[in-house]
């Protein structure tokens, strides 16, 4: 049982300091800068912010104009 | 088209990483939904038993003790852990902009993990379970269902190394610590009971740590990473407060873990374990604001689309009954509500509330955005969408409220020491048919779903559908130019 003990603690310890390392890590990158930047990093020019991505088939609104059009 | 050069000087696109993505996460995402299938079946048997004993009550591999663990456990690890490694592989591959790696392996681990789940429900259903609540399949079955996730946290890190990206989006921070969290939370468990390092009280302390984390460390974030990605997509807005979101992230981290032993209210354990746990779940009242707010803030002025988007629904769902479920749990761990609702069926419809009501429609949520995108298909049915929504929002609204409100009347009577328990069985009796017919609601619901992601793996749908939630003009030329492949 003390190996099984040895390896709970270590486990636990990495798990620990790797999230407390992240931590570190993401203040010193610059992780939490500039976060308006950050929450639209989601979009691009495919998917732009303000375009509604998501509809039930055959109810889009480009859908229909592109079926009109074909 | 957003695309920029990788590591390797390659051009990796948007359609690209979807591509890459396609066969690795269908497995996936496929493997979930036939367990969720069987996790219901078993649930409404274990159901079925509770208000008529003698339901199949002469065939000892569907004796409630064994067909109830295999309801959770394939809940858990069959449709859980499944359907949050397709989400994983997935949300990280666009987040990062790159391929998903080694396809082939992730593959064969999805494999080799369906497997371990499916040997691991067989020898539950023998007899073999190991007693350990959320750990009942023999010891045997469980290097099956943990290698594979090597694979996938192996895969996410590299995703990440190699991201094109340099922001790290909210969603990625949940996920990766996901993939930190969860095979400490298994191993240190599985040491601490089914490996006998410890004994007694301190195993139930484990066990329980255990139990609760799974849901909390490994459900809840890969929950939450879907909804901040999903919502502020959809509806084409930024989230509401990205600094409350990454306050969030870290005070979930934090208070989290300490909540477990809440579960244990009332055991021979000394007060200041169960102190810790109730402490650490009122904590959890920072988080859950926090996400709260960020959820239904970005959501104030867009709640039309709710009435257009499929995603849309399934993820608001899922996170306006995270804040309530939460709120609900965190209440429920104070000594004077367990003194009432412990051992009582008001904490089975929480549970069902947080997993049916969060956890599971945030998953479909992000199977009704990824699969046309993934697959180049489009969904066969609207009204097939529209039955599993309702379903879903009703069988599961029906379940929590009749479990909740039997439960603290039951709670109540319970308490009463005038109150023969004869009489309080027979009160609960309605509301365990009750269940049962959520139960059915829920898995016509899951039908509805299967017959729908069945048809849109099936390239020849392509010809008869309208892709409405493929909203771009190059997604459309793109199906068009697949069209013509196929009619040549």
């Amino acid at each position: 049982m003390f190996f099984v003990f040895v390896f709970i603690w270590t486990f636990a310890m990495i798990a620990g300091i790797t999230m407390v390392w992240l931590l570190g890590w993401a203040i010193k990158n610059g992780e939490f800068q500039n976060l308006r930047a950050g929450a639209r990093s989601i979009f691009d020019e495919e998917e732009p912010e303000g375009r509604v991505t998501d509809y039930f088939p055959g109810e889009g609104p480009l859908m229909r104009q592109l079926e009109a059009r074909r | 088209m957003s695309a920029t050069s990788d590591s390797r000087g390659e051009v990796v696109s948007r359609i690209e990483v979807d591509r890459s993505a396609e066969w690795v996460v269908t497995v996936y995402w496929a493997s979930a939904l036939l367990w969720l299938t069987v996790a219901t079946l078993a649930g409404l048997i274990s159901s079925i038993k509770l208000h008529s004993p003698g339901f199949l009550g002469n065939i000892e591999w569907l004796t409630f003790g064994r067909i109830r663990p295999v309801h959770w456990d394939t809940a858990v690890y069959g449709f859980g852990g499944t359907a949050a490694s397709g989400t994983l592989l997935w949300l990280q591959a666009r987040l990062c902009q790159t391929r998903i790696p080694f396809p082939t392996l992730l593959i064969a681990g999805g494999v080799v993990f369906n497997v371990g789940i499916l040997l691991g429900s067989i020898g539950v259903l023998m007899g073999k379970s190991t007693g350990v609540e959320t750990l009942e399949f023999p010891l045997w079955a469980m290097p099956l269902l943990v290698i594979p996730y090597v694979f996938i946290v192996i895969a996410n890190f590299k995703m990440y190394f190699n991201r094109r990206n340099a922001h790290t989006y909210v969603s990625q921070w949940y996920l990766m610590a996901v993939t930190i969290w969860f095979p400490v939370l298994v191993l240190s468990a599985e040491a601490c009971t089914n490996l006998g390092a410890v004994d007694g009280v301190a195993q139930a302390i484990a066990n329980w740590w255990y139990g609760h984390n799974v849901v909390g460390l490994f459900a809840t974030p890969t929950g939450i990473a879907a909804a901040y990605y999903l919502i502020p997509k959809v509806i084409g807005k930024p989230v509401h407060s990205y600094h409350l979101s990454l306050l969030g992230f870290w005070s979930n981290a934090i208070f989290y873990n300490w909540a477990g032993t809440h579960h244990l209210t009332g055991g021979p354990l000394p007060a200041w374990t169960i102190t810790i746990g109730v402490v650490g779940s009122m904590m959890m009242f920072i988080p859950v604001i926090t996400i709260g707010i960020n959820h239904h803030m970005t959501m104030v002025g867009s709640f039309h689309h709710l009435k257009t988007s499929p995603t849309l629904r399934f993820a608001v769902m899922g996170s306006m009954v995270y804040t309530l479920s939460s709120f609900q749990g965190a209440l429920e761990s104070l000594r004077s509500h367990q003194e009432i609702t412990h051992f009582t069926h008001y904490t089975i419809g929480h549970v069902h509330f947080g997993m049916y009501g969060f956890f599971a429609p945030l998953m479909f949520a992000m199977m009704y955005y990824a699969m046309p995108r993934l697959t180049g298909n489009e969904w066969i049915s609207a009204r097939l969408i529209r039955i599993h929504f309702w379903c879903t929002l009703g069988g599961m609204l029906l379940y929590t409220l009749a479990m909740c409100y039997a439960g603290i009347r039951q709670g109540l009577m319970m308490n009463d020491p005038t109150v023969p328990f004869l009489n309080i069985v027979k009160f609960t009796i309605p509301y365990l048919w009750i269940r049962t017919a959520a139960g059915l609601i829920l898995l016509a619901g899951t039908v509805a779903f299967l017959i729908n992601f069945w048809r849109i793996v099936q390239p020849h749908r392509l010809r008869f559908v309208t892709p409405t939630l493929m909203t771009t003009e190059r997604d459309y030329d793109m199906l068009l130019k697949k069209e013509k492949e196929l009619s040549q």
